[in-house]
């Protein structure tokens, strides 16, 4: 019988390499550094947020002995595109921060963990029921916010208030901005503002101010082409006239405030989230001042209180207790939230905002300041986005894109994008 | 059964050594080797490329189980997108920009290298090295800070950058390629380096002078140096993402103008999570480079010249 020992040898041969490469690819969730459990905790920020989440995490692996933490943070940008690959790849971070749009998508996906089940480690009961509610899906707790925010008009204060123009108020319309920008453009020479054009978040906000919303209650979108060509004709024409930043400058946002016109010296204010402004303060030593969004023609609010980002925990975490822990240790210990202040929102846990408003100190403080402002005077949310919103955030600047380089007018391109967003809802 | 068993093994333990291995045996051993390779490009290459042919006609959007929906995301692609096909004619644009300028540009300092006397080592080190360095993702965003505006090229030519502006966005891109001449120069510099002197000698005693030896003697003798490294920088070219995708900070901005093709593909599959629209696109890609392909190898035939054919 020739072959016969070639054959058993071949055999062996490719159990051998089979082995090579199960031992290779297994052991990804079982990740042990020197005996310890460790977690991976991913989160989007600037290099202040960066800095206090590594103390606070220190603290804890000082409390738990046991588990290593290994972190990692990028820009907003970056952030969504790694996390989607990590998460379709079945490699999702242990302990990941996830924004409204991430949601529905990720727990329909199979890609979170549902967190009621650590019930014995990750308390919940210190955090306001409606805004637990807002990381559920289908009744299932998929993710825990981690504070609230707010949209608002950053500014840096000693430029606006020495070009003389009136500085903003409570309850400013649309026009009164358009105004203010137009002014400051002619007094200070340069742009008065970002162009809001581009932002998805700026559209929504002009939106509810006029009693619409971004989609509707079924997941569908609730606003017109013509809608749509109304607010990019007028940002545009602000742009024609050197009132915002021009396409130049817009282009290069990212989500990090580095990039927009008003952390390169190039414009005077900017439309933002309240919490990542706190990075204007390392860029513009002189201060900046947070003013409410402009509202509707007849006071309409369009601003609201949305849970600013939540923590959610790989449904393919090896650790799901250590990872809840971590969870449970950043929401609700008392000393990290000493540390962690307003980075994240104000604390959701509702001692710890009592306990810790009276130490906030610096932007922090200010964060806070401005929320209280608004306090009862906004309307309730909106509910979590459709899965599609993520991708139609991307198409929606692209889109403007268009219409800011003058290669499409404003009606050309709000149809294009009404198109496209109702084809990517529809899938 | 049993007693025809015994002699079997009987005959196999007493004449092991005597008979030569047989074909058998011989490509038994054969395929033993050759197994890491099998296996890898079994499990890494053809199985995936496999499933993702089957993606194609599917509306996978990574988390849901995928629904077969025939041909509607090529028809969809084809008909109904038009920034498919900005990407498609983006992408052309910079094959047509990039391939011509790299493939000059490593020509030109091959050219020169061959004729240098001294340092030639540490020259055709210092070009090759941008060819190591430049796929990096690190120099791609050098190169965007670059080319912005603030950056280098602003301040000394006051261009106001390049890369947000959409006439120019895509010439920083093709630029970064361009920068990574190397290999294709490395391999003219062998290609030049085999023609022999003595047709040059010819030539100069025909009264031939510099340029028309270049045109007379080089290029013909380097056609097929020169087909070869089409060909390759071509079907690179064709599937060009990190330069795009660093210097436009992964948005193909500004205003589209750097949304090449698998950039636009990454878009559709990771970000909007349409992977059966992403993998149509990949296949019809490899069906173009294929053809592109082929079209440069018929057109070889006029223009690519071997040296055992003038012997014919």
């Amino acid at each position: 019988m020739p072959g016969h020992r070639t054959k058993g040898f071949c055999a062996s041969a490719v159990a051998l390499a089979l082995c090579a490469l199960a031992a290779g690819c297994g052991g990804s969730g079982e990740s042990v550094g020197g005996g310890k459990v460790v977690l991976r905790y991913t989160w989007w920020g600037n290099p202040d947020r960066a800095e206090r989440t590594e103390q606070a995490v220190a603290l804890f692996e000082k409390q738990h002995p046991n588990v290593q933490v290994q972190t990692s943070f990028s820009g907003y940008d970056a952030y969504k595109q790694k996390l989607a690959v990590q998460a379709t790849g079945g490699d999702a971070p242990d302990v990941m921060q996830l924004d409204y749009r991430q949601i529905d998508q990720y727990a329909s996906g199979g890609v979170l963990l549902d967190l009621a089940k650590q019930k014995a480690v990750l308390r919940t009961s210190e955090i306001d029921s409606g805004l637990l509610a807002t990381g559920r899906v289908d009744g299932t707790q998929y993710a825990i916010p981690q504070g609230r925010g707010t949209e608002t008009v950053v500014y840096d204060v000693k430029t606006w208030k020495t070009s003389g123009v009136p500085l903003p108020a409570q309850g400013w319309t649309w026009d009164d901005w358009a105004r203010a920008v137009r002014a400051l453009e002619k007094k200070t020479g340069e742009p008065g503002a970002t162009d809001p054009g581009q932002s998805e978040d700026a559209f929504e906000v002009w939106l509810r101010g006029q009693g619409k919303a971004l989609y509707t209650k079924e997941g569908g979108l609730g606003f017109t082409a013509a809608d749509l060509t109304k607010w990019w004709t007028f940002t545009d024409r602000l742009r024609r006239e050197g009132a915002v930043s021009p396409a130049g400058q817009t282009t290069q946002l990212d989500g990090s405030v580095e990039n927009t016109p008003l952390g390169r010296g190039k414009a005077v204010s900017d439309t933002n989230w309240d919490a990542p402004s706190s990075g204007y303060l390392a860029i513009i030593p002189t201060g900046i001042a947070l003013a409410p969004m402009p509202s509707g023609s007849d006071g309409t609010p369009g601003q609201y209180f949305k849970p600013s980002m939540f923590l959610g925990v790989s449904a393919h975490t090896g650790h799901a207790e250590a990872a809840a822990q971590l969870v449970d240790f950043l929401l609700n210990d008392e000393d990290a939230a000493k540390i962690l202040g307003a980075t994240r929102g104000i604390p959701v846990n509702e001692t710890i905002r009592k306990e810790t408003a009276p130490l906030l100190k610096d932007f922090d403080k200010t964060a806070a300041d401005y929320q209280a402002s608004l306090e009862g005077k906004l309307k309730d949310p909106p509910q979590a986005p459709p899965s599609g919103d993520n991708a139609l955030q991307t198409t929606f600047q692209r889109d403007y894109d268009q219409v800011s380089y003058e290669r499409m007018t404003p009606r050309e391109a709000a149809e294009n994008y009404v198109t496209e967003a109702k084809a990517e809802l529809r899938s | 059964m049993t007693t025809t068993a015994i002699p079997t093994g009987e005959k196999r333990a007493t004449a092991p050594t005597t008979k030569r291995p047989s074909k058998r045996e011989r490509q038994g051993a054969a395929w033993v080797f050759l197994s890491p390779w099998v296996l890898g490009a079994t499990v890494l290459t053809l199985l995936p490329m496999a499933v993702s042919l089957y993606l194609s006609f599917t509306d996978y959007n990574l988390f849901d189980p995928p629904h077969w929906v025939g041909l509607r995301n090529y028809t969809q692609m084809f008909t109904e997108d038009p920034r498919y096909w900005r990407s498609v004619t983006t992408t052309l644009m910079y094959v047509v920009i990039a391939v011509p300028l790299q493939l000059a540009l490593a020509l030109v300092v091959a050219l020169a290298l061959k004729s240098m006397k001294r340092g030639k080592a540490f020259y055709r080190s210092a070009f090759y090295a941008p060819s190591l360095l430049g796929a990096s993702m690190s120099i791609a965003l050098v190169w965007r800070a670059v080319f912005n505006d603030g950056g280098t090229v602003d301040n000394l030519f006051g261009t106001g950058g390049w890369v947000n502006r959409p006439g120019w966005a895509l010439l920083a891109v093709a630029l970064l390629t361009v920068w990574q001449f190397g290999a294709p120069m490395v391999i003219f510099l062998a290609g030049l380096q085999q023609i022999p002197a003595e047709l040059y000698e010819a030539a100069a005693v025909d009264g031939a002078g510099t340029w028309r030896q270049f045109l007379s003697v080089t290029v013909p003798m380097l056609s097929p140096v020169l087909f070869f490294n089409l060909v390759l920088q071509t079907i690179q070219a064709f599937q060009v993402f990190t330069p795009a995708f660093a210097v436009s900070a992964g948005k193909g901005g500004p205003a589209d103008s750097t949304l090449v093709y698998t950039m636009y593909l990454y878009d559709r599959g990771f970000v909007a999570s349409h992977m059966g629209y992403a993998s149509a696109m990949a296949w019809v890609l490899l069906l173009v480079i294929g053809v592109v392909t082929a079209v440069l190898f018929r057109t070889s035939r006029s223009w690519v010249f071997y040296a055992s054919e003038g012997d014919r």
